[in-house]
């Protein structure tokens, strides 16, 4: 079957490499870096407030001495203390978010699976919702043992139970089906949201202002500490994932013949879906649920670079990061001195954007 | 040395195949034939350690069992009938994967050339640079051979024969590449290779194999050579046909066996 939009715009290539994409992707990692670095000295400079990041820079690099101290102390207040710490946060969620998209599509074979999309989001909600309605009564003990690494792990023991459901509902003797898959997302992420209703339905109100951002998204909540908590679980899943890139690429060929290459294919499977669990919940405990990063990313980029795990998954990395800082400064700035819940933002720009690949991809996702 | 004894196969408690004895030896190319659904394919799936099975298999003087799947990868390399891909993999992309397990046996520096040397071998020079989900049924069938190739490149390694699992290798192709490709797989029998190949035409069959084993209802019928084994009474017993070996058509009926070719 011949389909132009999976097949994408570039029929021939060069002669002596032909076929072969790793130079160009090698060169699109490199602008994605360099675009990563002016995104956020975008995010860094732009705000509610007009605190200038110029300033403090260069307080900082030139040691000089501004005109009014304490407009400078105020800038810098605002430089270190929100924007940096927002900043660093819109880049390990974006990041993980977009490289669990890419991870969740080579493990179930299909271009459409994403955390947001079939439930895994949904069940890493429900375990940090559970964490903070019920964390000073029922859940005390597990609060008081763990400290503030209690939200970001109930978030991913949520998306882990969810993932593991999801594999063993839409995938029989290696052949996942895209129809069980999507459906027993629908079914999974319903289960999950009713249950989060209950905890709602029994949060007093100031958790129920704790809870307002789940259901949108935010990155507004970003402090030094929240990074502290979920920044190693997320850079430890991301570091752990290109080690699964050779197996994911094999893994396209159908689970008997990555075995057959010499893949152990079900450590593939339970280190890529713990993995992606772990960066989902780090994720969600942090900023609620920021849909279509994980779907748009590695879509995008496969059609540049083609679907070679060990160029897309970086790539996704780096742009998932700019892409959210992006999002992060439209929100903050758009109704400023108020400020947009993210998801709305990815939402608004990913949700057309997924319909346009279903538009394109008609007849080859078979449903 | 691949030595089977007393495999059995069961799928949702029907046995599909049952108790069968096989050999594959370096030097030559066995052939799997019978009748659809004699349990060919689901044989070849227990022999690649795919499916559970009962009995015993020996791959090269250890037992298939206790073996890793990347230690299985670089005593044998796997074709299935039919490979269809997640993404869109460029036909070199889909050949790499065959190095993905790095014992090609190749001389040192020469596994990045390889790509291009097996696609020529399968007729598909040029083809590098094409999307894999484009190419026709038989041309993709190719394009796993060439992977396949990849995987085993050298026939002996480590001074142990490697071995080729074909399953309907030329089902999907016309008879040049029909020929080529059973071509291939004598060349890497003589270069001290095994090939364990299921084909349906008797003709090539007949031509390539120096044993065939007939499979009927999931149990061994025959085995042997083919002079041995193909005779009018077991082509009737295994395939249900009254066919006649070895007569030629009445009158001036064309027809064309691959044993002509020059």
């Amino acid at each position: 079957m011949v389909d132009q939009s999976i097949a994408g715009p570039v029929k021939v290539m060069a002669n002596a490499s032909e076929g072969d994409r790793s130079g160009r992707a090698r060169i699109v990692i490199l602008l994605l870096c360099l675009g990563l670095v002016a995104a956020a000295l975008l995010s860094l400079t732009s705000g509610a407030s007009d605190a200038s990041a110029v300033n403090v820079l260069s307080d900082w690099l030139l040691g000089a001495v501004p005109n009014d101290a304490a407009l400078s102390a105020r800038d810098s207040l605002i430089v270190y203390d929100i924007r940096l710490p927002r900043i660093i946060l819109g880049m390990l969620v974006g990041a993980a978010l977009a490289v669990s998209g890419a991870v969740m599509q080579g493990l179930f074979r299909n271009p459409l699976a994403d955390p947001g999309l079939i439930g895994v989001s949904a069940g890493s909600s429900l375990g940090a919702v559970a964490v903070i309605v019920l964390g000073t009564t029922v859940l005390a003990p597990v609060t008081a043992l763990f400290g503030t690494l209690a939200l970001p792990l109930a978030a991913f023991f949520g998306g882990l139970a969810t993932t593991l459901v999801l594999y063993q509902v839409a995938t029989r003797r290696g052949q996942t089906s895209v129809a069980a898959m999507l459906l027993a997302g629908i079914a999974l992420a319903a289960l999950a949201m009713a249950l989060t209703g209950i905890l709602i339905f029994m949060a007093d109100d100031r958790q129920l202002r704790d809870l307002t951002f789940w259901s949108l998204g935010s990155l507004g909540g970003a402090t030094w500490a929240k990074i502290g908590s979920v920044g190693p679980i997320i850079i430890l899943a991301l570091a752990a994932m290109p080690f699964l890139a050779r197996g994911l690429n094999a893994l396209a060929l159908g689970e008997a013949t990555a075995g057959h290459l010499g893949i152990p294919v079900q450590r593939l499977k339970y280190t890529a879906i713990i993995g992606v669990s772990a960066a989902v919940g780090a994720s969600v405990a942090v900023s609620g649920g920021i849909g279509f990063v994980g779907i748009v990313v590695p879509h995008l980029l496969r059609l540049l670079i083609g679907p070679d795990n060990r160029y897309l998954l970086p790539a996704s990395a780096l742009l998932g990061a700019s892409l959210l800082l992006l999002a992060d400064a439209v929100a903050r700035t758009i109704v400023a001195p108020a400020e947009l819940p993210i998801g709305i933002v990815t939402a608004i720009a990913g949700a057309p954007f997924f319909l346009w690949i279903l538009l394109r991809k008609r007849g080859v996702v078979d449903l | 040395m691949i030595e089977a004894r007393d495999i059995s196969v069961n799928i949702a408690g029907k046995r599909i195949v049952g108790g069968v004895d096989f050999e594959a030896r370096p030097g030559e190319v066995a052939a799997i034939v019978g009748p659809n659904g004699s349990g060919k394919t689901t044989f070849l799936k227990a022999l690649s350690g795919e499916l559970a099975y009962t009995g015993r298999v020996i791959l090269n003087g250890r037992d298939l069992s206790a073996m890793k799947p990347v230690e299985t990868a670089v005593h044998r390399a796997v074709l299935p009938q039919a490979t269809t891909l997640s993404f869109p993999f460029t036909v070199r992309e889909v050949v790499k994967l065959g190095l993905v397990g790095g014992r090609s046996g190749a001389l040192p520096g020469e596994d990045a050339r390889l790509p291009e040397r097996a696609l020529a071998r399968v007729d598909l020079d040029g083809f590098a640079g094409r999307f894999y989900q484009e190419l026709s049924g038989g041309e993709q069938q190719r394009v796993q051979l060439a992977r396949v190739l990849c995987q085993v490149w050298a026939p002996v390694l480590d001074g142990k024969p490697r071995y080729l699992f074909l399953d309907e290798p030329v089902s999907s192709l016309d008879i040049k590449h029909q020929l080529i490709i059973m071509n291939i797989a004598r060349d890497f029998a003589r270069r001290g290779g095994g090939v364990v190949a299921i084909l349906h035409d008797l003709n090539l069959t007949s031509m390539y194999a120096d044993r065939i084993f007939v499979m009927h209802r999931g149990r061994l019928a025959a085995t042997g050579s083919p002079q041995d084994v193909l005779s009018d009474e077991l082509i009737d017993k295994v395939f249900d046909c009254r066919l006649r070996v070895g007569v030629l058509p009445a009158g001036n009926m064309p027809f064309v066996l691959p044993q002509s070719a020059a």
